[in-house]
């Protein structure tokens, strides 16, 4: 497997077991975006910061303050990096 | 012709490193069979024993010195070495980011948090944990981690503002939750055996809780996981068991003819407060025919103190009324080491370590030539 | 610096994040209740001497000395790998105070090569082998001494501080 393929590792997942004593290791679970996936993708207004959801098509301008700059939001995958 | 013992003084005199003005001479070691006619200095254990020495000047957690006198630079210098590539610690090599909306980078968060020293329960860390080796095939690293080689930690921080802030307050620490995100916000998440090896005031934990890791504002979150291994400072510079580990020579200070009066104070101020004394020259001295002291009784002559403290800047070389007054030298076998822990050893302990692990080194080795002949 | 890679997924429709939820779970390994160790510790320790006994032996089975060609028995060159100047001129140093020993000497061809040589050559009566030998076994002996009298420094100096 590829670094790309990295999954976090949870209590509960299985394989087949390596020798030695050991536990597993839990990456904090994954934040809940729960209601989140789906059409709507979420924009950071570059104006007044708030979360802009934007429908597929819709035009591209915050709702709040009429701001066309939308920013997008960081990535919600785990991203692993070497403490180097 | 027979060959006459050398005496006590030549001995001396060899171990001197001379430091002149602008040059210094007599820099390598003359100890070696074959180098002085009719003189063995060939390697025996029991006169080493005799002529080694150690001396403790400091011995604190943090920071530790003392002199090895009666040894050659190769082997002091490949304790240094050792104590600064070799001794392995425990530290962050992986960070897992979930979220990161601070100012700071992913890249040089990870890479600050790699650099932050741990310490933890002396046994766990030292025998329980055991190295973690990248497998080679990939698909197997997920299964590469377990609780004899893998510590893992996380750091949760969402900054939000302060309701009972008062108003006008412009301080952010005041103003805000958590605008600084320190090393002591770094939790340890003990696995399997670690409960065991890691708790209560052996846990696994910043040796410096005020690290100031990130700052950050309202809305903004810091939400990752870390895997610590053992390494080594050959490796990464974060693995280095210690700050510096290093080692000086013994000054040597030779007043060779008197230095009085106001030469004296002169002399004095030429080195770093007290290495020079200064004290009365006596009625007997005064006396002595031919000591440079005739007719100059109670007046104040320049004495070495405590030339150990001396930082050898050589000021005292230019000027003219010193002339052929003074000598300045180094001792070549006497090594004033000075060994700065970052916690996770005691800096005593981290000299050991290097001490056994050159021994382990040269017992490999004879092995392998064992096993090379054979 | 750091690299970064965030991971790529199986395809996923555009425009959709794939949420970690969704991710395949763990791939460490099950069953083995290991939060529990205590019970089963000692096959765990067993397990874990075992794995650490293979790494080892594997270690131990590269051969990191060599002859190079060329060499004599009293006149020798030796590659080492893995070693740098903090065992090669300790070596060095304690090979050069054997009185059998003509020459030696220690080089490192090529900083970005982890390999180091060392040239011993011996009057007649002894070989570059034994030579290097009592070297290795000189250096052990030195360091005994250096510990012994590093811990007598230690506990006369406390001893002192203390009253």
């Amino acid at each position: 497997m590829s670094r790309e393929e990295y999954q976090v590792p949870t209590g509960s997942g299985s394989a087949t077991g390596g020798g030695g004593g050991g536990g597993s290791f839990n990456a904090p679970a994954a934040r809940d975006y729960a209601g989140e996936s789906g059409g709507t993708m979420y924009y950071m207004c570059g104006d007044c910061a708030v979360r802009v959801p934007l429908e597929k098509g819709a035009a591209i301008r915050c709702q709040k303050c009429g701001a066309r700059v939308l920013y997008k939001e960081r990535t919600k995958r785990m991203v692993q990096f070497e403490a180097r | 012709m027979p060959h006459k013992p050398p005496t006590k003084e030549e001995l001396e005199r060899r171990k001197i490193v001379g430091i002149n003005e602008e040059t210094i001479t007599d820099v390598s070691s003359t100890d070696f069979p074959g180098h002085y006619p009719g003189e063995d200095h060939s390697w025996d254990i029991e006169s080493f024993r005799r002529g080694f020495r150690i001396e403790f000047h400091q011995n604190d957690p943090f920071e530790a010195s003392f002199s090895l006198i009666g040894v050659d630079a190769s082997i002091a210098n490949a304790f240094r070495r050792i104590m600064i590539a070799d001794i392995p610690t425990l530290a962050i090599e992986t960070v897992f980011i979930n979220n990161n909306t601070s100012v700071i980078q992913d890249e040089v968060l990870s890479h600050r948090l790699g650099l932050i020293p741990f310490k933890g329960g002396h046994e766990g860390l030292h025998k329980f944990l055991k190295w973690w080796r990248k497998p080679t095939d990939e698909a197997l690293v997920n299964n590469s981690y377990y609780d004899y080689n893998t510590v893992s930690l996380r750091l949760e921080v969402q900054c939000e503002h302060n309701d009972k802030a008062a108003a006008g307050e412009t301080d952010p620490t005041k103003l805000y939750k958590h605008a600084h995100v320190y090393a002591r916000d770094i939790e340890f998440c003990p696995v399997g055996r670690q409960d065991k090896y890691f708790s209560g005031a052996d846990i696994i934990a910043p040796v410096n809780p005020d690290i100031l890791i990130a700052k950050l504002r309202p809305g903004q979150e810091i939400s990752l996981s870390m895997h610590m291994h053992k390494g080594v400072g050959s490796d990464h510079a974060k693995f280095s068991p210690v700050a510096t580990a290093s080692y000086r020579l013994m000054p040597v200070i030779k007043i060779e003819r008197p230095i009085l009066g106001r030469d004296a104070e002169k002399f004095a101020r030429c080195f770093p407060r007290g290495v020079i004394g200064l004290e009365k020259v006596t009625k007997k001295e005064a006396a002595q025919k031919g000591s440079g002291y005739e007719g100059h009784d109670g007046e104040l002559k320049a004495v070495v103190v405590d030339p150990m403290r001396d930082t050898v800047s050589r000021e005292c070389l230019r000027h003219d009324e010193f002339k052929g007054k003074v000598k300045l030298g180094r001792r070549r076998d006497h090594f004033i080491y000075l060994v700065e822990s970052t916690g996770q050893w005691e800096s005593d302990a981290i000299f050991l370590e290097a001490v056994a692990h050159l021994k382990k080194r040269a017992a490999d080795l004879e092995k392998q030539v064992i096993n090379m002949v054979r | 610096m750091p690299r970064a890679t965030a991971r790529k997924e199986e395809p996923a429709e555009a425009g959709s994040d794939i949420v970690m939820d969704e991710a395949p779970t763990s791939h460490q390994p099950e069953g083995r209740d290991d939060m529990s160790v205590d019970q089963d510790d000692e096959n765990d320790e067993a397990g874990d001497v075992e794995e650490d006994d293979a790494e080892e032996e594997e270690e131990e089975d590269v051969q990191r000395v060599r002859l190079l060609p060329g060499s004599t028995p009293t006149a020798a060159s030796f590659e080492f790998l893995n070693e740098g100047h903090t065992l090669g001129n300790a070596l060095r140093y304690i090979i050069m105070k054997n009185r059998d020993v003509e020459f030696c000497a220690y080089a490192i061809p090529h900083p970005s090569e982890a390999k180091m040589n060392v040239r011993i050559q011996t009057f007649e009566g002894t070989t570059a082998i034994q030579a290097l030998e009592k070297g290795l076994q000189d250096l052990q002996e030195l360091c005994d001494v250096v510990t012994d009298k590093f811990i007598d420094a230690r506990e006369k100096f406390a001893a002192s501080a203390s009253s």
